[in-house]
């Protein structure tokens, strides 16, 4: 029953491809475009200081005929300096002894030299129907820090636009009408049409505001760090986000409620707000919760950080507020200072950040971290203060 | 001075001051009524006189309005497709140059931008719907529209000297400005309206006020002088358009130069491929338009 609804689903897609391949032209040129990445990262931590610098190169390859684009990136990432890290060393003795003496191989982990196609997608589209098909940038919501409708990715707060990996599925877009379109993705994996990720989504413009609802079913997978591997579950998210204007600011927001198949169902939501100022200044405010994280510090658990760093859960601590403050101090030097903090905990992570475009193709990008909470805490000094020198060249 | 002596000669009343050619008509019935040749040669003279009287007194009737009615309209022709090429020039003299294509429809009331050059920005999309009211930007690398609010319009567009407002914004110069024609003058070697425009109470535009300057023959302006939203005294910015070229039967100024004052920067923007004979799409103007 299962192979013959996602056989059915792919005879639908192959329908829409035909339609859609018919009046192809011939492929232009292949663009050959991309940036290289050096990047140093120095860390002090409990009076020692660390360095790990690493480059990357990011070639994008992407034709395109009049309805027609092929896309894919290949990435190649190069590691030096410190490439062997115990993950435990940034938690806690509390922590630590958690851990049973036969686990803790796992938490030993190395920057191995990595060279992998990210995007391999090929988009067919036509003026009301676009389809989709490989591994492919998925991006929803409307959070800048971070997005509880978006389980395809995982942003890090301290760094919030770089880039995400691809994902694979089969993706539909259909323009309904003007500022009105519903997607569909159907993501495969081995169990079949049950197990595989299956999203619906609706997007619709009314005066200044976007509003979206979005269902998802899929898979989800926590690991459990005592004894490997973990649970697998359905999960059904069901999502609505906004964005628009108030009051002369701009305001947005998103949640999600998720139903979980066998573990306690959940909620997450975001709500932000931003504006410009006359000198250019810039602010933005976010508040996060997300009810699958711990409210009392003193609960947290090995299980708690590494789904958080594997971006199993979104946050390790339920209420979050998130800063941002940008001013353009030349018009080639952007000043930024980040800030989250966690009103469960009272920590806070700063990150000054100084965006330079040196020259015509590239960018300069100088970050610091700083956290402030003590021993145990979501933002503790434990996990190291330092910054990061990232250049990119594009070519 | 002159009309007023016709209509106190003639006795017609006031309501002649709105209808110039009826100051004629009338005095050429009170020369005719004798006949003889003196009054003939008297009546030639007075036609020639009269004839620039009222073509000049036409002219003065045009108002403010409609002069920015009539630039708007040029400026802003039902649809264009263009590639454009902007130039900025820092303080320090280090230049940034971007490559776009440039779409617009419904005279500028929808309109796309779309980053050739350089890398560094290569297809990040800008979609701007009713005059720049709503902006949504697009980003290649992670596939994410984001929506800003109309205070993002105040943002320099790719740290230039030209904000969204500038660049998105059709209709500016009527809807959020009240015009008043301050006379004619000569700017840049042309004889040129010189009107100024005063903020509306109920408009969020960026600048206090206006000065333009709009060459009288094709109704395009030569310069705009944006002068400080809290200071009104202050000099913003300067912008400069020139080469006028006619494309398909639109007169067009190929270069503009923006002068930021305050911070002693330089951005102009040129046309390296226009044309006004398009039929765009308007599924161009939509989140599947940008990404396409």
């Amino acid at each position: 029953m299962r192979s013959a609804a996602s056989f059915l689903i792919f005879v639908g897609f192959g329908i829409v491809l035909s339609f859609l391949i018919i009046p192809v032209a011939n492929a232009e040129e292949l663009d050959i475009f991309g940036y290289f990445e050096p990047q140093f990262i120095l860390l002090y931590r409990e009076g020692q200081s660390y360095q790990m610098n690493s480059d990357k190169l990011r070639v994008d390859l992407q034709s395109s005929a009049s309805n027609v684009e092929f896309g894919a990136d290949l990435i190649y990432n190069l590691y030096y300096g410190k490439k062997n890290w115990n993950i435990l060393d940034f938690f806690s003795e509390e922590i630590r002894n958690e851990v049973p003496e036969a686990m803790q191989y796992y938490f030993l982990v190395e920057f191995k030299d990595t060279l992998y196609l990210d995007n391999v997608y090929v988009r067919m589209s036509n003026s009301k129907i676009a389809c989709t098909f490989g591994k492919q940038q998925i991006s929803l919501g409307t959070g800048y820090f971070s997005n509880p409708i978006d389980v395809f990715n995982f942003k890090d707060a301290l760094d919030p636009t770089y880039e995400q990996t691809g994902y694979n599925g089969a993706r539909l877009d259909i323009m309904l009408r003007d500022r009105t379109s519903v997607m569909l993705l159907y993501s495969p994996i081995e169990g079949g049409w049950k197990d595989s990720g299956k999203l619906f989504r609706l997007k619709v413009g009314l005066g200044h505001f976007d509003f979206a609802v979005t269902g998802y079913e899929f898979q989800d997978h926590l690991t459990d760090f005592y004894s490997l591997p973990g649970t697998r579950e359905r999960r059904r998210l069901a999502g609505l986000e906004f964005v628009g204007e108030l009051f002369g600011l701009g305001f947005w927001g998103e949640g999600a409620y998720n139903f979980m198949e066998t573990s306690d169902d959940f909620y997450e939501f975001l709500l932000g707000t931003d504006y410009t100022f006359e000198s250019g200044l810039y602010v933005l405010l976010e508040y996060h919760r997300n009810e699958r994280g711990k409210a009392r510090y003193e609960d947290y658990n090995i299980n708690d950080w590494l789904r958080f760093y594997l971006g199993e859960n979104k946050t390790i601590c339920q209420d979050q507020i998130y800063a941002m403050v940008s001013y353009p101090f030349t018009d080639l030097i952007n000043l930024q200072l980040l800030s989250i903090f966690s009103v469960d905990d009272g920590s806070a992570a700063v990150v000054p950040v100084i965006d330079y475009n040196i020259f015509e193709n590239v960018d300069l990008n100088i970050m610091g971290n700083v956290f402030t909470g003590g021993e145990g805490k979501a933002y503790n000094s434990r996990l190291g203060n330092g910054f990061i020198i990232r250049a990119r060249v594009y070519f | 001075m002159l009309l007023e002596k016709f209509i106190k000669y003639d006795g017609l009343g006031e309501d002649l001051t709105t209808k110039p050619f009826n100051y004629l008509t009338a005095f050429v019935r009170k020369l005719y009524g004798g006949g003889n040749m003196l009054r003939k040669v008297l009546l030639f003279f007075v036609l020639v006189v009269c004839s620039g009287l009222i073509a000049e007194e036409t002219e003065e009737k045009i108002t403010a309005e409609e002069i920015i009615m009539t630039m708007t309209e040029t400026l802003n022709p039902e649809q264009s497709e263009a590639v454009m090429e902007m130039t900025m020039i820092t303080s320090g003299g280090q230049e940034r140059t971007f490559v776009y294509k440039a779409y617009s429809k419904n005279k500028g009331e929808k309109s796309l931008m779309k980053y050739l050059e350089p890398g560094r920005v290569k297809n990040q999309t800008v979609l701007m719907l009713n005059n720049a009211d709503d902006i949504w930007t697009y980003f290649p690398k992670t596939k994410r529209v984001r929506k800003l609010a109309t205070h993002a319009k105040r943002q320099k567009v790719q740290g230039s000297d030209f904000s969204y407002e500038d660049l998105g914004s059709s209709n500016e110069f009527i809807d959020d400005y009240n015009s008043v024609l301050l006379g004619e003058e000569e700017k840049n070697g042309k004889l040129c309206y010189k009107l100024e425009l005063a903020k509306k109470e109920d408009s969020d535009v960026g600048y206090s006020h206006l000065v333009v300057w709009v060459e009288k023959d094709a109704y395009v302006p030569l310069v705009i002088d944006y002068y400080h939203e809290k200071d009104p005294e202050l000099l913003e910015k300067e912008l400069v358009l020139s080469d006028l070229k006619v494309i398909d039967n639109i007169p067009t100024p190929m270069k503009m130069v923006m002068y930021n004052k305050l911070d002693n920067t330089t951005t102009s923007m040129g046309f390296r491929e226009l044309t006004y004979d398009v039929n765009l799409p308007d599924d161009l103007f939509t989140e599947m338009g940008m990404k396409k």
